[in-house]
């Protein structure tokens, strides 16, 4: 189900799982991180590297927090709370992986840290916080991390 | 643009041919990562407890159906019921005869009061007899509103909400608010609705001993060790005890101030269920709360059923706005069941200034009660369980006879014997396979407001015959 269902009555349980889904939310995230790159540039004191090696940590930190730290859903679910300790991406398609989502979302910031190291011109301190600032939101996506709290860190 | 950074294209490829051998090697495994990623099957994660295809295919073998009609034993008859035609007042007529009602929770008399009835039938004429929704779809009427504010007001809380099945009030209460990884702790004797409740949250459930604050003290401590253990999931975990104010399987009453001295000690939220004592307790019948004399605020909420002293139908939550507004989305009997019909709003209502306007029946009532406790003390073979104020007892059998089937059978002579000599009793009955604590058999006597001392006597007098016969 790719539709866009906004104010009709549906009857799923937890729509953080289809959100990723839905018609559009692809091509919004890509234009919001476009944006974003924009406005970097449009600072006047920023060069391009810098500029591309903001745009990556930033829209990496974004991922992290909205998609591996907040947990839960912002409003009430049915099903009495079932996702309540579960991050977004343990949310994703109720737990199923590889979807085609969590491919693009994935891939998503590889592309990015292309672009960045390119632009950067493979500068080793560039290099160094694009990489670190990549493995950082690459690694909790990994199926062998679902539901994985280490250190107990963010569990309840 | 930054001074002397220059942004060309050529410069950009050049440094594309110097990067160093590392970053290249890490951006070719990114690529690899890529290609793997596309062309990789969506699986769902094995939960450690699924079977394997092999032990799926094995259960499917070896399951047998079980019969559509299952097999009644011979010992075990179709149960007979008693057939009531006319209303269960004060003169109940069962299987034809007309006998004194010792059985239907009528405890104010109001089933049959003239004014409860004509002003349900004028409900009935302006509004009709249903609403055909529910709250949220055009089932709301100003009659809902009105008995709401007027509940409120009547228990002196800030907002009370109101259910059209007594049932489901408690039972959708209480999974409104304690979801899964919440723990709740609960009564042994908790009636059956509160048990359905626990079971639709999901939540930990931990049971007490029967009206005994030292288990309770006991599990609160125990919960209060594991907590310090794990501060960071006992921040997210949210406690709750459940009482009834009149436990309708013993007849006894909670002790609620020394549950409020633990609430506030353990920080435990507690949920009061007020259906046999809203209308029965208290000096002007506001429940457990006023007869205790314990502030209302400290109660987090109050659920009752309409179905017993207001002898209308439904139930409702009363408690603190910011609680009871919560039940208006999150309260499943609320948002998806049509609403109460208006016409037993009404008579909720007119039920209600009855019991402001005769402030003497509750005393009454009380009185009575405590003359039939008097008088059934010392019955060989029955025991009374309940205390001495509370309309609805139980009389147990003293001496289990073995099994409970012929513990019932005998119980039953017992009602048919008083059933024939006018009396109306009946068991208490329970779906024997779905309690979690079977109670165990009794007859169930109730004390209304209406039934007077020499009718008091005759019934005491005809149990102890009853049971000098049979039991003897």
């Amino acid at each position: 189900q790719v539709t866009m269902n906004v104010g009709v009555a549906h009857s799923e349980v937890n729509p953080n799982t289809r959100i990723m889904n839905s018609r559009g939310i692809w091509l919004t995230y890509a234009l919001g991180v476009g944006m974003l790159h924009i406005v970097l540039l449009s600072i006047p004191f920023f060069s391009v590297p810098v500029v591309w090696t903001l745009t990556n940590v930033i829209h990496n930190l974004g991922m992290y927090v909205f998609l591996h730290a907040v947990k839960g859903t912002p409003f009430e679910t049915p099903d009495q709370g079932k996702a309540r300790l579960l991050t977004h991406w343990e949310q994703l398609d109720y737990g199923v992986q590889f979807t085609s989502s969590r491919k693009f979302f994935t891939i998503s910031p590889i592309i990015i840290y292309f672009l960045a190291s390119f632009y950067t011109k493979y500068d080793p301190t560039h290099c160094f916080i694009n990489t670190a600032s990549l493995l950082s939101v690459l690694i909790p996506k990994l199926p062998q991390l679902h539901g994985v709290r280490i250190f107990g860190i963010n569990k309840y | 643009m930054a001074s002397g950074q220059q942004w060309v294209l050529v410069e950009m490829v050049q440094a594309f041919y110097e990067a160093p051998a590392y970053h290249l090697i890490l951006e070719g495994i990114l690529i690899l990562w890529i290609i793997r990623l596309l062309f990789s099957k969506t699986y769902k994660l094995q939960d450690s407890s699924d079977l394997t295809e092999k032990e799926i295919e094995e259960i499917i073998e070896e399951w047998q159906p079980e019969p559509l009609v299952p097999r009644m034993s011979k010992e075990k008859p179709a149960p007979s019921y008693n057939i009531v035609s006319g209303p269960p007042c004060h003169k109940i007529t069962v299987n034809g005869k007309q006998c004194i009602n010792f059985a239907s929770f009528n405890f104010l008399g109001l089933l049959d009061n003239d004014r409860v009835k004509n002003q349900a039938l004028q409900s009935l004429r302006k509004y009709g007899v249903g609403t055909c929704g529910p709250r949220g779809f055009y089932g709301t009427f100003d009659v809902h509103l009105e008995l709401e504010d007027r509940l409120a007001k009547f228990m002196r809380t800030e907002e009370a909400i109101i259910y059209s099945y007594g049932f489901a009030t408690i039972a959708s209460a209480i999974p409104a608010y304690s979801k899964r990884g919440d723990i709740v702790f609960v009564d042994e004797a908790a009636c059956f609705s509160i048990q359905k409740g626990l079971q639709a949250s999901r939540s930990h459930i931990k049971y007490f001993r029967h009206n005994d604050m030292e288990d309770l003290e006991r599990i609160l401590k125990q919960q209060e060790l594991e907590d310090q253990k794990n501060p960071r999931k006992a921040r997210v975990t949210r406690r709750f005890i459940v009482v009834e104010g009149l436990y309708m399987n013993t007849g006894a009453i909670c002790p609620l101030p020394e549950l409020v001295k633990l609430k506030y000690k353990y920080k435990v939220r507690i949920f009061l269920e007020e259906s046999l004592s809203f209308g029965v307790l208290g000096q002007h019948g506001r429940g457990v709360t006023e007869h205790f004399g314990v502030n209302i605020d400290d109660i987090d909420l109050i659920s009752a059923n309409m179905e017993n002293s207001l002898a209308s139908v439904g139930g409702f939550c009363c408690g603190r706005s910011f609680v009871i507004d919560h039940q208006r989305l999150s309260g499943q009997g609320y948002c998806f069941s049509a609403s109460l019909p208006p016409m037993l709003a009404s008579a909720a209502i007119e039920a209600l200034n009855i019991m402001e306007e005769d402030q003497d029946i509750f005393r009454l009532l009380r009185d009575k009660c405590k003359l039939i406790h008097k008088e059934l003390q010392g019955i060989s073979g029955l025991k009374v369980v309940g205390e001495s104020i509370s309309p609805a007892f139980h009389l147990q059998l003293e001496q289990s006879s073995g099994s409970r089937e012929s513990d019932v059978r005998i119980l039953n002579r017992i009602v048919e014997y008083c059933m024939d000599r006018k009396i109306a009793l009946t068991q208490a009955h329970y779906l024997e396979k779905e309690e979690k604590f079977l109670p165990p058999p009794s007859i169930r006597v109730v004390v209304t407001v209406e039934q007077t001392e020499e009718e008091l006597e005759m019934a005491a007098n005809l149990i102890k015959e009853a049971a000098q016969n049979i039991l003897q």
